[in-house]
C-alpha cells in the first residue's frame, strides 16, 4: 500500500471550516426563509389586491343604485300614502248617505190630501243613523187617520231601504180650520213625524233614477 | 456521529443568526403579514355589508315597482279626488261653483258660506282638510231640488250632506226654501 501524504492539510482544513461558518450559514437559511416569506406574502399581497378590486366593484355598484334606492323609497312611501288615503277618501264615499233616494221615497209616499211643510233632516255623527223631523197637514173626513196611513206607509216603504226605521208622531192635533179639498170643505189635522233609520249602502245606483222619480211625481 | 466542538466564535456567530432570524419573523408578521390580512378581512366585511345593502336595495326597488303595479288603481282615484280641489282658496271658488251648479239645473239664487274647517283625525288624510258649508236655495221645486241633490250627490263624491232643511214658501206653496249643511273634503294647497 502507498503511502499518501496531505501537504495541504492546513489549507484543507481552513476550507473545510470557511465552509462551514455558522454565520454565512444562518444567511443563507434566513436569505432561502425569507424569500420563502416573500412569495408568501406576494401570495397574500395579490389576494388581497383582488379583494381590494372587488370591493371597489361592490362600491362603484352601490353608488350607482343608491340613488335610485333612495328615489324607490321616497316613491314607496308616497303610494303608501297615496293608498292609504284612497282607502280611507273611499271609505267615507261608501259609508255617507245619499239623500235624493230618501226625499224621493218621501215624495212617493204623500197623498193627495196630504202636504208636507216642513223636512228637517240630520246624518247624526258617526253615520250610523239619520233622524229626519216631518211637518205637514192632513185632510180628510178623519185627518188623524189620514196622518196614520201616510205614517204606516212612510215607514213601509222606508224599511224596504233602510235598517232600524222608526217613525213616531211627535205631534198630532186637529186643526179647528177646514181646508178646501177638491172644493169639499174638509176637517184638517197637523203632524209632526220623527223618523230615525239606519243608512245601508248601496244607495248610489239609486241616486239617479230617485231624482228622475221625484221629478215625474211632481 | 463525531460532536462538533464549537469555538466561542462559531457560539457568537450561531446566536447572531437566531437573532436574525428572530427579527425576521418579528418584522415580517408585525410590519407587513400582519396589517396585510388585517386589510383583507376588513375589506371582506365591507364587501359583505356593501352586497347586503345592494341586495337589499334592490329588493326594495323590486318592492316598489309591485307597489306602483298595485297602486296603479288607486293612483288614478288618488289624483281624480285631487282634481276635485281646484286652485285657490276654497271660499274663493266653492260658493261660485254652487251658484253655477244649482242655475243650470233651475235653482238660481243659490249662496254658500263657510261655517268651518278644520282637520281630519285620520293621518292618512293630513294632506286634507275638512270645510263644512252653509248652502241656502231660497227658492226651489221640490223635483229641481231632488234632481239636484242626486246629481250634486253623484257628482262630487267627496261631498256629503249632512243636514236638509226644507220648508214650503208661505206665499207661494210651488217652492220650497232649502237649506244645506255639507262637508268637503279638500286638498290642502
Amino acid at each position: 500500500m502507498a503511502l499518501q501524504l496531505n501537504l495541504l492539510h492546513e489549507e484543507i482544513t481552513e476550507e473545510r471550516q470557511r465552509k462551514r461558518d455558522p454565520l454565512k450559514l444562518g444567511v443563507i437559511a434566513l436569505c432561502c426563509f425569507g424569500a420563502l416569506l416573500f412569495l408568501y406574502y406576494g401570495w397574500n399581497a395579490y389576494r388581497t389586491i383582488q379583494i381590494k378590486s372587488r370591493l371597489n366593484a361592490a362600491e362603484h355598484e352601490w353608488q350607482r343604485t343608491e340613488p335610485k334606492v333612495t328615489a324607490a323609497q321616497k316613491r314607496a312611501a308616497e303610494l303608501r300614502q297615496i293608498i292609504d288615503g284612497t282607502k280611507v277618501l273611499d271609505g267615507m264615499i261608501e259609508n255617507r248617505f245619499y239623500w235624493a233616494p230618501f226625499l224621493a221615497q218621501v215624495s212617493h209616499c204623500v197623498a193627495p190630501n196630504l202636504q208636507v211643510t216642513s223636512l228637517d233632516g240630520s246624518v247624526l255623527e258617526g253615520h250610523h243613523s239619520v233622524a229626519v223631523a216631518l211637518e205637514g197637514l192632513a185632510a180628510a173626513r178623519e185627518p188623524r187617520a189620514a196622518a196614520e196611513e201616510f205614517r204606516q206607509l212612510l215607514t213601509e216603504q222606508l224599511e224596504k231601504t233602510y235598517g232600524e226605521v222608526t217613525v213616531t208622531f211627535r205631534t198630532l192635533e186637529d186643526l179647528e180650520t177646514t181646508v178646501n179639498l177638491s172644493g169639499v170643505s174638509t176637517p184638517s189635522a197637523r203632524f209632526i213625524l220623527s223618523v230615525n233609520f239606519n243608512p245601508k249602502r248601496g244607495d248610489t245606483a239609486k241616486t239617479e233614477e230617485s231624482a228622475k222619480a221625484i221629478a215625474k211625481s211632481k | 456521529m463525531k460532536p462538533r466542538n464549537l469555538t466561542k466564535d462559531q457560539i457568537q456567530k450561531l446566536f447572531l443568526s437566531a437573532l436574525g432570524f428572530v427579527a425576521l419573523i418579528y418584522c415580517y408578521f408585525n410590519f407587513f403579514l400582519g396589517p396585510l390580512n388585517k386589510t383583507r378581512a376588513s375589506m371582506i366585511v365591507a364587501i359583505a355589508n356593501v352586497q347586503t345593502k345592494t341586495d337589499s336595495s334592490k329588493a326594495e326597488m323590486k318592492k316598489t315597482a309591485n307597489l306602483e303595479i298595485q297602486a296603479k288603481e288607486a293612483t288614478g282615484r288618488y289624483e281624480a279626488f285631487k282634481a276635485t280641489t281646484a286652485d285657490g282658496a276654497p271660499i274663493a271658488w266653492f260658493p261660485p261653483k254652487m251658484r253655477g251648479f244649482f242655475a243650470d239645473l233651475g235653482i238660481n239664487k243659490v249662496s254658500a258660506r263657510l261655517e268651518s274647517s278644520t282637520d281630519f283625525k285620520q293621518k292618512e288624510l293630513s294632506d286634507w282638510v275638512k270645510d263644512t258649508w252653509a248652502i241656502d236655495l231660497p227658492q226651489s221645486e221640490y223635483g229641481d231640488l231632488g234632481r239636484a241633490i242626486a246629481e250634486l250627490e253623484n257628482s262630487e263624491p267627496l261631498l256629503t250632506i249632512q243636514h236638509v232643511v226644507i220648508h214650503a214658501v208661505p206665499d207661494d206653496p210651488q217652492y220650497q226654501q232649502v237649506s244645506l249643511i255639507a262637508q268637503t273634503a279638500l286638498l290642502k294647497k
